[in-house]
Parts: structure tokens; C-alpha cells; sequence
């Protein structure tokens, strides 16, 4: 829906500059979540769409996750379905 | 005193049977999964792009995951269903096989 004014690459280059923060922790080798723990997971080649989903449940507390809740509440659809597509193209 | 505590500590490590991360089981979880390829494929890497792939997880947080939907934490129609008939050594099993499969990766650094 977001892609009529955009090229596919164009979106995941935006995605790319957008998903700075999950680097903190989704880019660290074996990070860990903490109570319960659990390495934090693996996001690179994940299916778009199922990243889209996830996020938006954590908005609205559907999965409920502290840290990811605060993460998703700040982006809008549109950075959603860049940061999905970016995820994806690094199969 | 503090030694004893120690060893205490040791032998309750030891004896503890029902770990969340006990020892997975590769070719028991690759049997388990056939009924998971349906929507998830059949080493994890899912077709049905609503469906996350499941191949080169990590094991500690797809067993987390499956955990979460038989408790209830995490709620999901088609998985609360599944992740119900599950006991601990299935869930560690299955998370062995898929997470020993070649698919996700962490997200790059540049």
C-alpha cells in the first residue's frame, strides 16, 4: 500500500536507515534478554510480512514485551513496513 | 561455608530434571516437526510469509516462545493449540532441530 510512490530499493534503504536502534541488541551476536532469559532473536531474512505483524502486536500490547512495546509505539506504519522489508532483503 | 553452598549449588544443577534448556534431542525434534512443515516448511523456512521462519533460530528463544504460547503469555489461536500437547523434551527437541538449521541470521552491523 506504501509502495506506489516508492522503488523497492528505495524502501529498504530506508528501512536500513530506520532500524538503527534494533542494532543494539538484534545485531549482537548471542545477546541475551533478561527475565526471563533468552537470546534475543535472529531478525536478518525474516518474512516481512510476520515482522509487520510482530511489531504491531507489540504496539498494542497483543505481545507483550516492555522493551519492544516502547520500541513499536514510536514508529509509524510506514517505518514498520520499511524496517519489515530491510529485515527481509537480508536473506 | 561458602564451599558448601557451592557444591550445593553444583549437585542442584546436577539433579534438576526438568530444565527449560535441558539437552534437545535433533532427530526426535526432526520427527516432531512434521506436523510445524505445514505451515513453517520442513526444516523452518516458512513459504507462507505470515508465518516466521523457524531455521537458524536460536534454540534458547524458540523454546522460550513455545513456553509462552502453552502458558498463555503469548497468544496465538493456531499456536496456543499446538504448543498445548508439547512436554518440555518436545519443545527442547524441536527447538534443537530448527535451530540447527541454516536460515536467520543477526542483523548486520554497516
Amino acid at each position: 500500500m506504501f509502495s506506489d510512490n516508492l522503488h523497492a530499493e528505495q524502501e529498504i534503504d530506508i528501512g536500513k536507515q530506520k532500524s538503527e536502534t534494533c542494532l543494539g541488541c538484534h545485531a549482537i551476536h548471542g545477546y541475551n534478554n533478561v527475565y526471563p532469559t533468552y537470546k534475543v532473536p535472529k531478525l536478518a531474512g525474516q518474512h516481512a510480512d510476520y515482522i509487520t505483524s510482530a511489531l504491531k502486536s507489540y504496539q498494542k500490547k497483543e505481545r507483550q514485551h516492555n522493551t519492544m512495546h516502547a520500541n513499536a509505539i514510536a514508529l509509524s506504519d510506514e517505518d514498520i513496513n520499511y524496517i519489515a522489508k530491510y529485515f527481509e532483503s537480508l536473506k | 561455608m561458602s564451599k558448601n553452598i557451592y557444591k550445593l549449588t553444583i549437585l542442584l544443577m546436577m539433579l534438576n530434571p526438568c530444565s527449560l534448556y535441558a539437552a534437545g534431542d535433533y532427530e526426535s525434534g526432526k520427527s516432531k516437526s512434521q506436523v510445524c512443515a505445514a505451515c513453517h516448511g520442513i526444516d523452518g523456512n516458512s513459504k507462507i510469509t505470515m508465518y516466521p521462519i523457524l531455521a537458524g533460530q536460536y534454540k534458547n528463544y524458540l523454546v522460550n516462545a513455545l513456553h509462552a504460547y502453552k502458558s498463555g503469555k503469548r497468544n496465538n489461536a493456531i499456536m496456543s493449540g499446538f504448543a498445548a500437547g508439547l512436554t518440555n523434551q518436545d519443545i527442547d527437541d524441536l527447538a534443537t532441530y530448527f535451530s540447527n538449521q541454516k536460515g536467520l541470521k543477526i542483523l548486520p552491523v554497516k
